[in-house]
């Protein structure tokens, strides 16, 4: 596969594009292509990135994903950044999740990508090796007072494309009043183990009336299986961006979560798929259904304001009852990204900067993102912080010394990893394939999308 | 209104011309064009550009980020072995050929009701046309949840009977049948279309069956329906072309991964992911232009039944 | 619409002169009213209106069960269960109006214009090409007639990219043209194609005849077509509506400024899939975005049922 160098600076010059020259091409689609690629080099100069205005005001486009909260938060600091920069504006572009990845992949490839990106850990590697985020390190960012393994997430072979936005740690969360109506006492999360994990839900659902379930199915996402395999010494990605487990590790997460559901720990098949698709205050936890789910950290508060009660963030069980090899880790929520074709780069880096390390920024955002990346913010901005996002801040201080090593960061073609585990978790449940089965399958899958 | 207003100034201008027409009889080029002129122009500038580039694209790697490759054929016969892709059409196949029949049939039925010959209709023709409201609003995967789910109503209903139903929506034997019945449930665009459609066939036919003393039966048979015949065959043909692209529903009820295990995973589905998720847009366009032909093939094959079923008045 | 229907004394005038029986009687359901007295008749019908109540009642469940839930505090929406309503809570109406950067008719308004625009840019270009494609003979007409289809066929998510391309070299990302410029040229084919199969059923001796009292192509398009094609204007007027309104993709890919949002964007600024969702204003408000959609139906299918059938030609 050839390289695809497309400079920031390539943008300018249609002629410098590496687009399929005609005496490449074959000769019936000839015509037609020439056409094609007349369009497709406009696409490449015309640049839709924003332009410098007469009186040397600098407008730069900032994209985000989030509801209508983040909406508000966001725009505040946006205001006090343009209070300090009164010759750069911000104009803001916001969307829900789904809408904004097609939106952002219509845009770069249209070459009108925002300047100032949210990226997320699934799709960095995506947009960086292929050149559509700038490298953020050759300008002037401070990321001195930053968590090193959540700032390596952000590292590639394109240089630093990405600053945590917020850290966050995959935890289970409780709902004390579901143990305390099956009478069943909370664990020691300092010690538990996965057979205790099962054992104490299965109690629940047994305890419980019909339709609660002491745990939520494990399965519907990487962060639960990336944490399980790196118990066992494995990953879900090396460094060198292949896969970092064998089929028979696969096989034998859902052949444990196999056994959960027979044991009824775990709600029924269906139910499982039910839950994937419902949005988080819909789920389980939420309604009061489970007593025990797998989230990240940053989604407890939102999670306790629907739920109506108090939730309990729990670490992971390990194999040995030693919470020191529960091997997990400080994960980037989300990034900080710019793009590569952004025609004010000083600009662009100034207003990552402030949002990264300006306690004003982190008086706006609050917890929003995540647990704040810098830790002077974080300890700057805790007064004015919610108990729920308190709570969230505290373990991840409590679990910093347990920490396993930062994970090799996912590599091209990593946000289809996501979807394929989900569909074996439902082939596995609904017995379709066994574990052994859908561990091949998996994994065969997973191989094919990533080394495209 | 302008372009309306010129016409009929144009008119004025042409009225000569139309007189040599008339003796010809044969062709009008000129008048066809100009009728034409803005669909041509929309053609030419907005639609046929996109519509090559995107098979050009088929023939290449394209990740969207970076300019395209040349890859020949590779795309196509990739599509050979792609297991999930047949699986795809599969379902899509199921879904056209159960949903289409299915909802015609019901938009049809429910049309000859609402046609005539009771009190209150506009207020039930509204009612049976709500659910088509709300198209592809984000409360529609809810409002279905509510209804099919594991504990929806319909397993509520079953379990008075002492029957536990399976969560409709979330098992993979039954979750297709819950994208057909929704795609039934929102037959309200047809029945519009029935409806006009029965509003012209012109009264004398009735009256003049009613006379000869044919029964209503009869009447359906001998006069709505070869009447009909036009839009039955127009909804037929966009109501196959539309479902083979079905899209938006299996999206907003599975969560958008066309789960679980792929049974409600569309043709489309799988394209759009593959291209806006997996960043393979060359391999999207390949799809959408194998899509194309097997829907051109079932259009061509409409077109040519219609000569003997479809009654035209011309 | 109205003006339209006055200029119906031109074909009735030549079909009087046709010598075709003109039936002068209005409506079908006054002849038959005159049936209704038998008390068969009223079983019947009683037994009628049962049937689509029941029917009725079941079609819309969910939609209710979405009124109820508006209604309700949003932490209870999902834990009571069936439409009881124990308290009548408006806060959500008033919340979700105001909850986002502009209040909610901001939005509507923004899609108000992009739908008005919509409708006329499609009456106008669709039936201008229908005209052609139906009524003239001209030099390319099965070729463009199949590639008028072809464009319909092809899955959009494939030229998304391309037209994105176009429209931002034109620079026109973030206004409105991208979602009116197509309609304005016809590229719905999907009305194209309706209107074509509508007036193919409007019997030929009426042009004809026109045509012998002199009138050219614009003459006979804009008095004797078009006020016969109103129930397929009608359609076209309803469904553009429902589907601009109900658009989500295309306002989603080029309406960047949260200031240009349409109500669908709007509406899923109060999903957050990754924390709460405000149910309650998203019900509220989705309520609110129908009304007009629902409005614009009851009036419209009073123009539905203006057809050949009631206007008494032929």
């Amino acid at each position: 596969m050839p390289l695809f160098p497309r400079p920031a600076s390539a943008a300018k010059q249609p002629a410098g594009r590496p687009s399929p020259g005609p005496s490449r091409r074959t000769r019936k689609a000839g015509a037609v292509a020439a056409a094609v690629a007349a369009v497709m080099a406009l696409s490449a100069c015309g640049g839709g990135a924003s332009p410098q205005n007469a009186d040397g005001t600098v407008e730069l486009r900032f994209s985000w994903w989030g509801g209508d909260k983040r909406a508000q938060l966001t725009q505040e600091a946006i205001k006090q950044f343009e209070a300090e920069n009164p010759k750069i504006k911000i104009k803001p572009e916001f969307g829900d999740w789904s809408g904004y990845w097609d939106k952002l992949a219509t845009q770069v490839a249209a070459n009108d990508a925002p300047d100032v990106i949210q990226m997320d850990e699934k799709y960095i590697t995506e947009y960086s090796s292929r050149g559509a985020l700038l490298d953020l390190s050759k300008y002037d960012i401070d990321t001195s007072k930053l968590d090193e393994a959540a700032l390596n997430a952000g590292k590639g072979e394109k240089g630093l494309t990405g600053i945590p936005a917020g850290i966050n740690a995959a935890t289970i969360l409780a709902n004390p009043a579901v143990f305390q109506a099956a009478g069943v006492p909370l664990p020691d999360d300092s010690k538990w183990t996965w057979e205790d994990f099962g054992r104490i839900a299965a109690e629940i659902t047994a305890k419980s009336p019909k339709g609660t379930y002491g745990a939520a199915a494990y399965g519907t996402d990487e962060a639960s299986l990336g944490v399980w395999l790196r118990q066992n010494g494995k990953s879900l990605y090396t460094s060198d961006g292949k896969l970092g487990f064998e089929p028979g590790d696969i096989a034998e997460w859902w052949a444990f979560l196999k056994k959960l559901s027979q044991d009824k720990a775990v709600p029924s098949a269906s139910e499982v798929v039910e839950a994937e698709a419902a949005p988080l205050d819909q789920s389980g936890l939420a309604t009061g259904k489970n007593g025990m789910a797998f989230w990240w950290s940053n989604q407890a508060p939102a999670l306790e304001k629907a739920s109506g009660g108090d939730l309990k963030i729990l670490r992971f069980p390990t194999k040995t009852g030693s919470a020191a090899d529960a091997g997990l880790w400080y994960k980037a929520s989300q990034f900080w990204s710019a793009s590569s074709r952004t025609k004010h780069p000083q600009e662009t880096a100034k207003f990552i900067n402030f949002l990264t390390n300006n306690v004003k920024a982190g008086e706006a955002l609050l917890a929003d993102r995540g647990v704040y990346p810098n830790s002077e913010v974080r300890t700057a901005i805790q007064p004015k912080l919610t108990p729920a996002d308190v709570k969230v801040v505290s373990f991840i201080d409590q679990i910093k010394d347990e920490l396993g090593e930062a994970p090799a960061p996912p590599p091209k073609g990593a946000g289809a990893i996501q979807e394929i585990i989900k569909r074996y978790t439902s082939e596995v449940l609904f017995e379709r394939l066994s574990p052994e089965d859908a561990g091949k399958k998996a994994t065969d899958e997973m191989k094919s999308a990533i080394a495209s | 209104m302008s372009a309306i207003s010129e016409l009929s100034s144009l008119s004025r201008r042409k009225g000569k011309v139309t007189a040599a027409e008339k003796k010809a009889n044969s062709r009008d080029n000129k008048a066809a064009y100009i009728f034409l002129l803005p669909w041509l122009v929309g053609l030419v500038a907005i639609t046929i550009g996109p519509m090559l580039m995107s098979l050009y694209l088929s023939f290449t790697d394209y990740n969207l980020l970076q300019p395209p490759e040349w890859t020949g054929l590779d795309n196509f016969i990739r599509m050979l072995s792609d297991a999930r892709l047949h699986n795809s059409l599969r379902v899509t196949f199921t879904y056209v050929f159960v949903g289409v029949p299915l909802q015609l049939a019901v938009a049809l039925l429910i049309a000859l009701v609402l046609d005539k010959g009771l009190r209150g209709l506009p207020f039930y023709r509204s009612v049976f046309y709500l659910p088509s409201l709300l198209g592809g609003s984000v409360a529609v995967a809810i409002l279905w949840k509510q209804i099919f789910g594991t504990t929806g109503l319909v397993n509520q209903v079953l379990a008075m009977f002492g029957i536990q139903g399976p969560g409709w929506i979330s098992d993979p034997s039954t979750a297709l049948g819950s994208i057909i019945l929704l795609h039934v449930w929102t037959f309200g665009a047809p029945m519009i279309i029935f409806l006009a459609g029965l509003r012209q066939i012109p009264n004398m036919y009735y009256e003049a069956a009613r006379v000869d003393g044919a029964t209503t039966l009869q009447q359906f048979w001998r006069i709505t329906l070869p009447m009909l015949s036009p839009i039955i065959f127009f909804n037929l043909v966009l109501q196959i072309i539309g479902s083979f692209q079905s899209f938006t529903q299996a999206f907003i009820v599975s969560g958008g991964n066309g789960g679980p295990s792929d049974s409600t995973m569309f043709f489309t589905l799988y394209l759009y992911q593959k291209g806006f998720g997996q960043f393979d847009m060359g391999y999207a366009s390949a799809m959408a232009w194998v899509l194309l032909l097997i829907i051109g093939v079932f259009t061509a094959i409409n077109f040519i039944a219609s000569k003997y079923w479809v009654f035209y008045d011309d | 619409m109205t003006t339209k229907l006055e200029t119906l004394p031109a074909p009735d005038r030549k079909s009087a002169g046709t010598g075709k029986p003109t039936n002068h009687k209005p409506r079908v359901r006054e002849s038959r009213g005159t049936l209704a007295f038998s008390r068969a008749q009223r079983g019947k019908s009683l037994m009628k209106h049962g049937i689509l109540i029941l029917a009725g009642g079941l079609m819309i469940y969910p939609l209710l069960w979405m009124v109820v839930s508006s209604l309700r505090p949003n932490e209870l929406i999902f834990r009571e269960p069936g439409l009881w309503l124990n308290s009548l809570e408006m806060g959500n109406y008033t919340s979700g109006w105001s909850a986002l950067t502009h209040p909610f008719g901001h939005y509507m308004l923004n899609s108000a214009i992009v739908v008005i625009g919509s409708i006329l840019g499609n009456l106008v270009s669709c039936s201008m090409a229908a005209y052609a494609f139906a009524r003239l003979q001209f030099t390319g007409k099965k070729l463009f007639f199949g590639i008028m289809l072809l464009t319909i066929m092809l899955p959009f998510h494939v030229v998304i990219v391309p037209q994105y391309i176009l429209f931002s070299q034109i620079g026109w990302v973030n206004t409105f043209w991208p979602l009116l410029v197509p309609k304005l040229l016809a590229t719905d084919a999907f009305f194209v194609f309706l209107m074509v199969q509508f007036i193919r059923g409007i019997p030929r001796e009426l042009d004809e005849a026109a045509r012998i009292d002199g009138a050219g192509h614009p003459r006979i398009f804009l008095r004797v077509i078009l006020p016969l094609m109103v129930p397929a204007l009608a359609t076209t007027t309803i469904f553009t509506f429902i589907w601009t309104w109900n658009d989500f993709f295309g306002a989603l890919i080029y309406l960047t400024d949260p200031d240009m949002f349409t109500v669908p964007v709007a509406l899923r600024a109060f999903v957050d899939s990754q924390s709460a969702t405000s149910w309650g204003s998203l019900f509220a408000m989705s309520i609110v975005s129908l009304l007009p959609v629902f409005l614009v139906f009851l009036f419209g299918q009073r123009f539905l049922i203006k057809g050949i059938a009631t206007t008494g030609i032929k």
